[in-house]
């Protein structure tokens, strides 16, 4: 199954980035976002993500992934709007409920937050390979092999256990289960019950691949044992600062 | 190549055995299929020669293996893993990488594989498994059986002389099963690497294998080449292992003087040998 953490192969300018830099600027949009107070610079990383995406050629993949972070926002926006009580009431409703114009701002700069922050990472993951992550993380600051793979493993098992997931559920499904239930409490409570063979197939499927892992010399790795070269070069340098820029009018705006 | 010598291993916590006083050699070059109902002892076999048992499975194991010349109880999976490729049936949880040639690079890394040897040991692999076209593909595009073969790859990239394979097709539809084994057969016949399989579908693996080991309950009960073991039929039945039909018709046509050859191994054989019952009954 396709999951939207998969690397899309490809040779453009974003593809080519040293993988601290592409970290990086995942991080420092994300960073900015909280950052600032600011909703149009929000929106502005928002935009610039989509330019990068762009260019990376997986617009279609973040376009997809925003439009589910914005049905995913109404539902929160809508839900923290009514819980600030300060500022002006802009609107009286009924049962003592009001929405103000700080609650407005502060639940649009909530989401726009949210929707903004989440972007750049998903985006970092689907045009880096998860092995240079982990080979440029261990060249370049020095962690240890073992967290860095612990980190693109975690990665990599969320699309598996989503696939489990499915599995189990298909399984319960075809014993007449109602998993196709509007009522999403109901739903949940049906869920609930399979996360313990999830887990175990999962414990299953992680242990054969430590093995795997092992026996294909796991342990002997060490610092220098990486392959590629990860030069930084013109373009990273480019970034970096744009990225600085931007977090420096995150702060200051 | 594998020198098994009575071995018996039980696993922690379980008191009955898992493999039983299992005599086995393999010699360099050999293509060795293991069959017989689960619980029999195939995997745990496989796990002697790995040296995942007693190394990462504990209990109590007696007898003596030897892979490749080293004592499998003398030397970490880890080191056997220079001379032993081993490949599970759970596909995707023994792929690591987003793409094909970093999944190949991963283990030349951590083996120190010199830099300049590197390029030109991924190709090498690749192309054993017959997939150099999929290089840069993203893993997560590709179908099991190609996935499969990447895995295949991975480990042919070590250079192993011996590959061990516990269900490499148990995840995968008829065909993708074939093809896994017809780039089993080309490791085999044109890089000769020892090849030992566990696997269900008894047809595809006589067609493939050259020797075939039955396992029933823990016990070794018939190894031998594919034709001399497809002879015992009472006992391949009693290990629930389902002799292909063309045996069964030979040995019928046997028992009835009508035929007195092997029986076949593949579909010209048959041929011959209906030709042959055909005249007899005349």
């Amino acid at each position: 199954m396709k999951s939207f953490l998969d690397y899309v192969p490809g040779d453009s300018a974003l593809h080519r980035l040293n993988p601290l830099t592409k970290l990086a600027l995942a991080f420092g949009l994300c960073t900015s976002c909280f950052l600032t107070r600011n909703h149009a610079l929000v929106v502005g990383v928002m935009l610039l993500n989509l330019f990068q995406a762009a260019i990376a050629g997986v617009l279609d993949r973040s376009l997809k992934m925003l439009s589910a972070l914005v049905k995913l926002s109404v539902v929160l926006f809508l839900a923290q709007l009514f819980f600030v009580r300060e500022g002006r009431i802009l609107l009286a409703l009924p049962f003592g409920l009001y929405i103000t114009d700080a609650g407005l701002s502060f639940s649009l700069l909530f989401v726009l937050r949210l929707v903004a922050a989440t972007m750049p990472l998903a985006m970092m993951l689907s045009i880096t390979r998860m092995s240079d992550i982990s080979n440029a993380l261990v060249r370049g600051t020095g962690i240890p092999y073992k967290y860095a793979f612990v980190l693109t493993t975690a990665i990599r098992l969320i699309p598996l256990f989503a696939d489990e997931m499915a599995e189990i559920m298909e399984a319960q499904i075809a014993r007449g289960v109602e998993f196709d239930t509007k009522n999403f409490f109901k739903k949940l409570r049906l869920i609930l019950p399979l996360c313990v063979p999830l887990l175990i197939s999962s414990v299953r499927k992680i242990e054969d691949g430590a093995i795997s892992a092992e026996l294909r010399g796991f342990n002997l790795r060490n610092r220098n044992s990486g392959y590629k070269r990860y030069p930084f070069g013109v373009g990273d340098a480019a970034v970096l600062a744009l990225c600085a820029l931007v977090m420096a009018a995150s702060v200051m705006i | 190549m594998i020198k098994i010598k009575d071995v018996s291993f039980s696993y922690e916590g379980n008191p009955k055995n898992a493999l039983t006083n299992v005599t086995l050699e393999a010699a360099r070059g050999d293509f060795l299929g293991i069959i017989g109902q689960s619980g029999a002892g195939k995997s745990t076999l496989t796990r002697v020669i790995n040296g995942l048992v007693p190394h990462y499975y504990d209990g109590v194991f007696s007898g003596d293996a030897a892979v490749g010349g080293r004592a499998t109880l003398e030397s970490s999976p880890e080191e056997l893993a220079r001379s032993v490729g081993s490949l599970f049936q759970d596909i995707e949880g023994q792929l690591f990488a987003s793409v094909v040639d970093d999944e190949v690079l991963f283990g030349l890394e951590n083996f120190g594989v010199p830099r300049d040897e590197i390029e030109s040991r991924v190709e090498y692999a690749l192309a054993a498994a017959g997939i150099s076209d999929l290089r840069t593909r993203a893993i997560s595009t590709l179908s099991g059986g190609q996935k499969q073969k990447v895995a295949i790859a991975a480990i042919t990239a070590l250079k192993p002389e011996i590959m061990v394979l516990d269900e490499p097709t148990g995840e995968l539809d008829p065909q993708s099963s074939r093809r896994v084994f017809e780039t089993l057969r080309e490791l085999n016949e044109k890089h000769g690497v020892t090849i030992v399989v566990v696997e269900q579908k008894i047809m595809m693996l006589c067609e493939f294998v050259s020797r075939l080991a039955v396992m029933n309950g823990g016990r070794l009960i018939l190894e031998g080449p594919v034709a001399s073991v497809l002879k015992n039929a009472e006992k391949l039945e009693d290990a629930g292992v389902n002799i292909p039909r063309v045996t069964t018709l030979a040995l019928r046509l046997r028992e009835h003087g009508l035929y007195d050859g092997e029986p076949p191994a593949n579909i010209p054989e048959a041929a011959r040998m209906m030709r042959t019952a055909v005249h007899a009954s005349l």
